[in-house]
């Protein structure tokens, strides 16, 4: 099952490794999907951070609009993640279903460049982009989980989601460097981002190995359908893991929201409001591996739910009255931390529970059912602000995670998810 | 993976990252060369304002849609294939008034931001004010007192991310100091003052009588039309879905967009009459999203598909292309 030390000298070296270099637990093939998860990131990021003012400047698409449109967008893509996954396990296709997703979020770039600037064009080209992020995400984190030995999923998600959270940052960078040259050149960052996003496919089509499943998955698991899929839902363990998930996510307030408090806490401009998810996602960028290490040797379980008492720890840093720039460094820090103690930590405890055969239609599961809850969170979160305001609305989320965050201990403990709960 | 099977994933991969890095390069070289000819900005290109002033002559000013969105000058008579004047100023929005301009252009450097510059007739840069967020629309009133820009603002609202609001600030361009934002001031919708935290101001119109203004409020998913007073930073609504107002050089006609209910087109040019509140739809089919310039009290000029148009203020005839490769007119009278 450990797809790349396929000899007993190999897997040898590789312990010794083990012991003095750190880096090298980590499978190749997690290393080469996170560099295409870095390129990607690099391609959509750069796009992403001159939508809007491409929107604007070729004029008839009101911003107020798409942003409604790219939540139920987002919302179609979740579906979409759901079938991909299913279709991964039935066919033991996951390197290619990867490989179309990152594929169509590619020519979505050129496509950019090339429909002009006729609105409804644009939208469904943002909307094709969205799908092929629905597509790949669990395929890819099945073959990242596929590919690592149960005792390092933690450290091993945590590798790719530091390269995934670097590429973020490199994108933006990039586009306001071409803009910087060419004011009004979108084209010129729609083609450059294509380049970047074909460069990030070919490694995976090139170089990724499809990971073989164990031995142990016979043939009889070929059949794995939308049946064996819901079937998964019989697993308390993983039945747990959904309800878990699912609970500490509708008590999550979305980033977006942490930063507008925090930026009117401190009365920070516009212009210094990207400098925030710059500051968390360095944070998490540099925490991921650290603290996905710590996952694999404390349990999975214990850290998750760590993260979410950081989360609540970064509601109170908004709701206590002093300001001043070490609150917000503390704020960022703990939301940086939240995540990397979150994210790819949730993705490696529901590897561990779900078999192999079945790896991606499980994972899709849990990413649908927190990205919805999310979505909902959101939603009511918007909500409570617009009638009590930011501050009732935080204590309300408080409340509700504190609430979650025992609902998924005692499940998490009785469903007996392993790995130290 | 055999060896020679490895070398070749190496060779197609080798080829690939040359042949996306020369893409990359000649997308980027492509970007910085165009936007039509590449017109030399002539040694006396500094003395076209001041020399149309000098002789009463109007002229267009307009944002050239080059790599550098260069400002360019036009004269006001039907100027389609009139030889380019384009002068150092970069900017993304550009007005002028009397004796002076705003360019909203991008920050130097690494910062996201913009900056609203004021500059002379001279076409010399005087004062550089930081503004924050996305240019939408500038403004400057007839004799040059007062300017007024519009920018979109990201994670402003308390809606959730990828939502949109605006701020609109008014610049006293005489002192090179910003006044207000319009959300600062009192603004009545009937007898109620409004309060509601979904407000939004957006395209800013000059009276020339140097305080009276026009604007678009938005608020409940509405817009309106209100009309102010700089002095007493007071407004009240006057007429609803309208937005971008336009006032008219003689100050009777307001020209705005109008929403029209459907998605793919949104937007219609109107005028609405200030005396009979009456409204003619203008003769331009196509949705239309800017701030319309009146070219004089007959005409109006608005950017559109990467080229400013020009229409009949009575609703009659149809639209004819006014100049290529250009948006943001903004029509200069002395």
């Amino acid at each position: 099952m450990y797809q790349v030390s396929n000899s007993g000298s190999l897997l040898k070296a590789h312990r010794r490794l083990l012991a003095t270099d750190r880096a090298a637990r980590v499978p190749r093939t997690v290393v080469l999907l996170g560099i295409t998860s870095l390129l990607t990131d690099i391609s959509s990021e750069m796009v992403v951070t001159i939508l809007p003012l491409y929107l604007i400047s070729v004029g008839g698409f009101s911003p107020l609009a798409f942003g409604v449109v790219d939540g139920i967008y987002n919302g179609a893509a979740a579906l979409v993640g759901l079938a991909s996954g299913v279709v991964g396990d039935r066919f033991r296709r996951h390197k290619e279903v990867a490989a179309g997703g990152y594929g169509l979020s590619a020519i979505c770039k050129l496509l950019l460049a090339t429909i002009g600037t006729a609105v409804s064009a644009i939208g469904t080209v943002v909307l094709l982009d969205r799908i092929g992020k629905g597509i790949r995400t669990a395929p890819r984190d099945a073959m990242i989980s596929l590919s690592t030995p149960k005792e390092h999923l933690g450290v091993a998600f945590g590798v790719h989601r530091a390269l995934d959270t670097t590429g973020a940052m490199i994108g933006p960078l990039v586009a306001f460097l071409i803009l910087a040259a060419a004011p009004v050149a979108f084209n010129s960052i729609f083609v450059v981002s294509f380049c970047i996003a074909i460069l990030g496919v070919s490694i995976l089509v090139l170089f990724v190995r499809a990971p073989a499943l164990a031995p142990g998955a016979g043939e009889p698991a070929a059949r794995a359908s939308l049946g064996s899929a819901t079937a998964l839902l019989k697993l308390p363990r993983f039945r747990g893991l959904l309800l878990a998930g699912g609970a500490l996510s509708l008590a999550t307030a979305s980033d977006a929201f942490i930063f507008l408090a925090l930026q009117r806490k401190l009365d920070l401009g516009n212009s210094l409001f990207p400098l925030l998810f710059v500051g968390s996602s360095m944070t998490y960028m540099m925490l991921a591996v650290p603290i996905g290490r710590l996952a694999d040797r404390v349990g999975r379980g214990r850290v998750l739910l760590g993260g979410y008492a950081i989360l609540l720890a970064t509601y109170a840093v908004v709701l206590q009255p002093l300001g001043g720039w070490p609150v917000l460094a503390l704020g960022l820090g703990l939301l940086g931390t939240y995540y990397a103690a979150t994210d790819g930590v949730l993705m490696a405890l529901a590897s561990s529970v779900v078999p192999d055969e079945v790896r991606g239609s499980g994972l899709a599961l849990v990413g649908t059912v927190t990205n919805i809850a999310r979505l909902v969170a959101s939603i009511v979160f918007g909500a409570f602000w617009t009638v009590w305001g930011i501050h009732s609305a935080m204590a309300l989320f408080g409340v509700a995670l504190v609430a979650a965050i025992l609902l998924a201990a005692l499940v998490l403990h009785r469903s007996r998810v392993p790995a130290g709960l | 993976m055999s060896q020679p099977a490895s070398n070749r994933r190496l060779i197609v991969f080798g080829v690939l990252v040359a042949a996306c890095v020369a893409g990359a390069a000649a997308a980027i070289v492509a970007g910085v060369s165009s936007g039509g000819s590449a017109a030399v900005v002539s040694a006396n290109v500094r003395s076209a304002l001041t020399d149309a002033r000098a002789a009463h002559r109007p002229v267009v000013l307009y944002r050239r849609l080059n790599h550098r969105g260069q400002v360019g000058i036009a004269s006001t008579a039907g100027a389609d294939d009139a030889p380019d004047t384009l002068t150092p100023l970069s900017c993304d929005r550009v007005a002028f008034g009397g004796a002076r301009g705003i360019c909203l252009t991008r920050s130097r450097g690494f910062a996201a931001g913009y900056r609203a510059a004021i500059f002379g007739a001279d076409l010399r840069i005087t004062k550089s004010l930081g503004v924050e967020g996305i240019p939408s629309r500038a403004r400057v009133s007839p004799d040059g007192r007062y300017g007024a820009v519009t920018l979109f603002v990201a994670g402003h609202a308390y809606a959730a991310a990828g939502t949109f609001a605006t701020q609109t600030t008014l610049i006293d361009l005489a002192e090179g100091r910003k006044i207000a934002d319009l959300e600062d001031f009192t603004v009545y919708h009937g007898s109620r003052q409004v309060t509601a935290v979904d407000v939004n101001y957006w395209g800013v119109t000059f009276a020339a009588d140097d305080d009276t203004f026009y604007a678009t409020l938005a608020t409940g998913g509405k817009t309106y039309l209100i009309r102010g007073s700089i002095r007493r930073r007071l407004a009240r609504t006057i007429h609803e879905n309208v937005e971008c107002p336009s006032l008219s050089p003689d100050g009777t006609r307001i020209a705005y967009k109008k929403r029209t209910g459907s998605s793919s087109a949104p937007w219609h040019l109107t005028i609405l009459d200030l005396a009979t509140m009456r409204e003619t739809p203008l003769a331009e089919s196509r949705s239309v999203d800017d701030q319309v310039m009146w070219l004089d009290d007959r005409h109006v000029l608005y950017g559109t598909d990467g080229a400013v148009w020009e229409t009949a203020a009575d609703g009659s005839g149809k639209p004819r292309r006014y100049l290529a490769h250009g948006d943001s007119p903004a029509v200069v009278r002395w």
